[in-house]
């Protein structure tokens, strides 16, 4: 078991109301699974995925992360947890514009404090593996919408997570790009037994998951 | 990892051209201002300081002003030194000097002047330890007729050769002494206010002039003498000043003693018959205040523009969190590209300082220089720099490493109200500081034209003094009549509209009056605790520097008269309770042990010494003497050619008559307004200070609206969408400033009329703090904002709406 969510549940305030962004949500994830939330815009997608991440909180509930109780661990040990098993790849790619495809890559090691001479072989190694080697010294807005993401796959890679989490990986890709993400997704999560959780709105793209989890309004149906 | 941040922070900086411009170059003007301020005061308080002059005193005198003791003369009796040491066993030593402003010089053919020397006791190197090259410190001033020469006075005397045992002759009024050379000094350095380049032996003195023998007996009726005193290193100070106040050595119940450290002279003394122009500790603290103002503002730009260029780079921060950035490298990177960008801008600074270094000492007129010897006074300076750029650097840090990771990466970043709060907090600071030092400027500017403009109640326009020492061994009686035959010669001459003979004029230094109490007056009263002044002329004096006369007239023809006429004015009047011209007019005053001074005239004030002092009671004397010659102008003396033609006839006359002479002339209004040069120059460096503050102001606020108006885009584009017109969006843009400058001039105009005033304090005459004062540099701060920020904003408001809504 990865990871597991019990009963948790997310809401904000307003005007004396509550306004639930998770309810009772239960979930389970096992090691290699490629897993896929769907729903539409406003059901929760990316809060349920910010959770897991632990990039966000929630108000209920518990959540446990390699069997460590992610609800009563101190924020620092939960960015640790987080630090160390999970990748995370977004829409819009988030490289930084001021680094190139190489120190992009590098970016993460060096918080783990790495040193050089590895942080090098490292980055070098998913240079190949992707095959970006010759786009190494070019700054993220001279790629592709592709490449970047090719880029920020590998970015999200580099450290070894156990888990990679995709907020719509391909929602601003054209549909051969989309194809080739997908496939780099479908083979990391299947050679490589990386666990992946992705959200997307394609039908098409869920389907290279082996589980589609659908929310409405906050719940799983 | 730091070759990591420092890479990034680079090239950080080089895409961010503007951003970077402004910050850096805002920094390095704002610590350039520093350092330059910073060496000028360094220097100014450096005055004065050898090897135990902590324990070094001056000896001046108080006088009596109604029932108070007032600091009064720089000079003290030939008394004051010896009953000093022999009455306080503190008083370790002491030495007295009589100053020349210069001497006349004989070596062989060769004559010459040489400007500030003095006769001075033996005891001179015991109490200043300045370096003597060549003769032995106890022997060199002991016997009469020996000199000292400084380094650069020996080198132009007798070039490479031994000065030592060498004659030259020296004349005082005229009077060869021919001195022997027994020692050669260091010169002594440009921050010292006493900076003999001779010394001539105390006792010299005695048989130098027909009058010496007289003057040197010990008394106390000429204080004539500057008289330093060395105490015991563990003698308290004020102790023993009360001491000396309290046992009257002198016994006289209008005048007593007192002492000051000579280290304060420079900056804290500024009493009659000082030895050369002092500096100003209040100039000291202005600009000091001026430089803190300008390296705290170029801070406070630093902040601002930080914080907001940090909301840009709040999806960098995000995404470095996501990465798994901690808080703490987080603030680590941000505050290592804030000391790379302070460093960069401290050696900018630098730069700059050694670029602009020899333009600032031809203003300050002083020798300033980055030694590094002066580095070490520099060190708390540093410190602080070090400090601020720290402290400027942590908020952004702080602010920027503790945005939450999925906001960030949202761009959903907006400024806390307490965040807003601080940014405006820090503009209405900004423009705080350039208020007031707007206001500080034109009050500056205002009161220095304000002294210039006044009548001084005289016309010294083309007048020149012409003074030379002839080098003779005749009696004074038939010197003057030589005198005579020269003005007789110079009035022939075209240009030469008047001439007169006269011992001082307006605008020349203290030391040719004298000050004196005790005086009888025609009705019979002896006054004798009110000062006043006098110096002697000839009588077509009056006419040629244009002093009107109330009641009256000048001197009449000394073959009338046997001497002994005296013209006063309005404040010796007024000052010694006369309230009609005839209680005086053509009656007869007594002083100097003379009662027959008859009072010709009674001439209206006029300023001698410029409006930085108070008018002076005046008593002017009829004396024939050889002294300085006034010669009035005409129109055709006035250009350059015209003028170089005058001075060149002139000394031909000079020079038939006094072959053996030095000659030199000075204009009367140059030398007067000379005496603004201080205040000039202070005004000068408020003036460029406030330019470069200002310009720190406006390049950051001009960076902040850059980055307003980008934030405010799809406002604006969704506001003109629905009617905004270019007028409306422009008054939104700026707004918000003006309000915030309002605010400012709130709280600057009390400060500024508070620190203001207490500058005026300092003249005898002021201008005053007009309402336009403070309405113009208001007007003029909000017509800068205005200027830099619509610059930005007008663009913002131009701009096709369809272009900044495109990229929702």
């Amino acid at each position: 078991m990865l990871l597991q969510l019990r009963n948790v549940f997310k809401w904000v305030q307003q005007g004396g109301q509550r306004i639930f962004l998770l309810k009772d949500i239960n979930l389970e994830v096992a090691e290699g699974e490629f897993i896929s939330i769907m729903g539409p815009s406003g059901s929760g997608k990316s809060t349920l995925l910010n959770v897991i991440g632990m990039l966000d909180t929630f108000d209920e509930g518990e959540y446990d992360f390699l069997s460590e109780s992610v609800h009563t661990l101190k924020e620092k040990y939960r960015s640790n947890l987080y630090k160390e098993y999970i990748g995370f790849v977004f829409q819009s790619y988030h490289l930084l514009d001021d680094l190139t495809v190489e120190e992009n890559l590098e970016m993460p090691l060096l918080y783990k404090k790495i040193k050089g001479s590895e942080r090098k072989a490292l980055v070098a190694d998913m240079l190949d593996r992707f095959n970006i080697v010759g786009k190494k010294d070019l700054f993220p807005t001279q790629l592709s919408g592709g490449q970047q993401q090719l880029v920020g796959v590998a970015r999200a890679l580099i450290g070894k997570p156990k888990l990679i989490l995709a907020d719509e990986p391909t929602g601003n890709l054209n549909s051969q790009q989309s194809e080739e993400i997908m496939q780099l997704f479908k083979k990391l999560n299947e050679e490589e037994g990386v666990t992946i959780i992705q959200v997307t709105h394609s039908e098409k793209n869920a389907e290279y998951g082996s589980r589609i989890i659908n929310l409405l309004d906050g719940r799983k149906i | 990892m730091l070759r990591n941040y420092f890479k990034i922070a680079l090239r950080y900086l080089s895409k961010n051209k503007l951003y970077s411009f402004i910050n850096i170059f805002g920094l390095a003007i704002g610590i350039a201002s520093f350092v330059l301020i910073m060496l000028y005061i360094n220097y100014e308080q450096s005055y004065d300081k050898f090897e135990g002059s902590e324990n070094i005193y001056r000896v001046y005198m108080d006088y009596l002003e109604g029932d108070t003791f007032i600091p009064g003369d720089a000079q003290t009796y030939n008394l004051s030194g010896p009953t000093l040491k022999s009455e306080f066993p503190e008083v370790l030593d002491y030495v007295r000097f009589f100053y020349f402003e210069k001497m006349t010089f004989q070596l062989d053919e060769r004559i010459f002047e040489q400007p500030l020397g003095s006769l001075v006791d033996p005891s001179y190197f015991n109490i200043f330890n300045y370096p003597l090259l060549k003769g032995e410190k106890e022997k060199v001033l002991s016997q009469p007729y020996s000199i000292v020469l400084s380094k650069s006075f020996a080198q132009k005397l007798f070039g490479n050769e031994s000065p030592l045992q060498k004659t030259i002759s020296a004349f005082r009024d005229g009077k060869e002494a021919v001195l022997t050379v027994t020692g050669v000094m260091d010169d002594i350095p440009k921050n010292a206010h006493y900076r003999n380049t001779f010394l001539i032996s105390y006792e010299t003195e005695k048989t130098w002039t027909d009058w010496g023998s007289k003057a040197h007996e010990l008394n106390w009726n000429a204080n004539n003498y500057y008289t330093f005193i060395k105490l015991d290193p563990n003698t308290n100070a004020d102790v023993l000043r009360q001491k000396i106040i309290e046992s009257d050595i002198e016994e006289d119940t209008e005048e007593q003693h007192n002492i000051e450290p000579i280290e304060d002279i420079h900056l804290y003394s500024n009493k009659p018959y000082e030895v050369s122009a002092n500096g100003s500790i209040t100039r000291v603290k202005f600009l000091m205040a001026i430089a803190f103002i300008i390296l705290i503002l170029s801070w406070l730009n630093y902040v601002n523009l930080s914080v907001t260029k940090s909301m840009e780079r709040a999806k960098e921060t995000g995404i470095r969190k996501v990465s798994g950035a901690h808080k703490s490298q987080l603030i680590i990177q941000s505050l290592f590209e804030s000391i790379l960008l302070n460093l960069i801008a401290i050696m900018l600074s630098l730069l700059f300082v050694v670029i602009v270094l020899p333009l600032y000492n031809g203003i300050t007129g002083k020798g300033l220089n980055l030694q590094l010897g002066s580095l070490s006074a520099f060190l708390p300076y540093f410190l602080f720099i070090l400090f601020g750029m720290v402290a400027a650097g942590l908020y952004p840090a702080l602010l920027l490493s503790s945005y939450s990771p999925i906001k960030a990466l949202k761009g959903k970043i907006q400024t806390s109200s307490q965040g807003l709060a601080i940014r405006k907090g820090l503009i209405v600071a900004q423009f705080l500081a350039t208020i007031v030092l707007l206001i500080g400027t034109i009050v500056v500017t205002k009161q220095i034209s304000f002294l210039e403009s006044q009548p001084i109640g005289t016309d010294i326009n083309q007048v020149i003094a012409l003074k030379g020492e002839v080098v003779t061994t005749k009696p004074d009686s038939l010197l003057i009549n030589e005198y005579k035959v020269l003005e007789e010669e110079l009035k022939k001459l075209p240009f030469v509209e008047k001439i007169a003979i006269a011992q001082s004029y307006p605008g020349d230094s203290f030391d040719n009056l004298s000050s004196n109490r005790g005086i009888l007056l025609p009705n019979g009263i002896k006054q004798d605790d009110k000062l006043f002044y006098t110096y002697h002329v000839q009588p077509d004096y009056f006419d040629l520097v244009d002093i009107e006369f109330l009641a009256g007239g000048t001197f009449l023809p000394s073959s009338n008269f046997d001497g002994k006429q005296v013209v006063v004015n309005e404040t010796f009047l007024k000052n010694m309770g006369i309230s009609s011209y005839d209680e005086i007019l053509n009656k007869t005053v007594g002083f100097w042990g003379e009662n027959e001074w008859r009072v010709t005239g009674v001439i209206k004030d006029y300023y001698h010494f410029g409006l930085k002092s108070p008018l002076l009671p005046m008593v002017i004397r009829y004396e024939r003497d050889v002294n300085n010659i006034l010669i009035k102008l005409d129109a055709s003396a006035a250009s350059v050619a015209g003028f170089e033609s005058s001075i060149a006839q002139i000394k031909s006359e000079w020079t038939k008559v006094f072959p053996k002479s030095t000659f030199n002339y000075t204009f009367l209004d140059q030398k007067f307004e000379a005496q603004y040069q201080e205040d000039k120059s202070f005004g000068a460096a408020f003036q460029v200070f406030t330019l470069l503050a200002i310009l720190i102001a406006a390049m950051g606020l001009f960076g902040l609206t850059s980055y307003t108006v980008v934030q405010r885009k799809k406002e604006i584009g969704i506001r003109k969408v629905n009617g905004a017109t270019i007028p409306q969006v422009l008054t939104l843009l700026n707004k918000d400033f003006v309000k915030w400058i309002g605010v400012a001039f709130v709280i600057a105009v009390p400060i500024s009329w508070y620190v203001m005033s207490q500058w005026l304090e300092g003249f005898a005459y002021r201008t005053t703090l007009s309402w336009w004062v403070f309405a113009l540099a208001g007007i003029s701060a909000l017509l800068i904002a205005l200027l830099t920020v619509s610059w930005q904003s007008f663009n913002a408001a131009v701009a096709n709406p369809v272009e900044s809504l495109r990229d929702e």
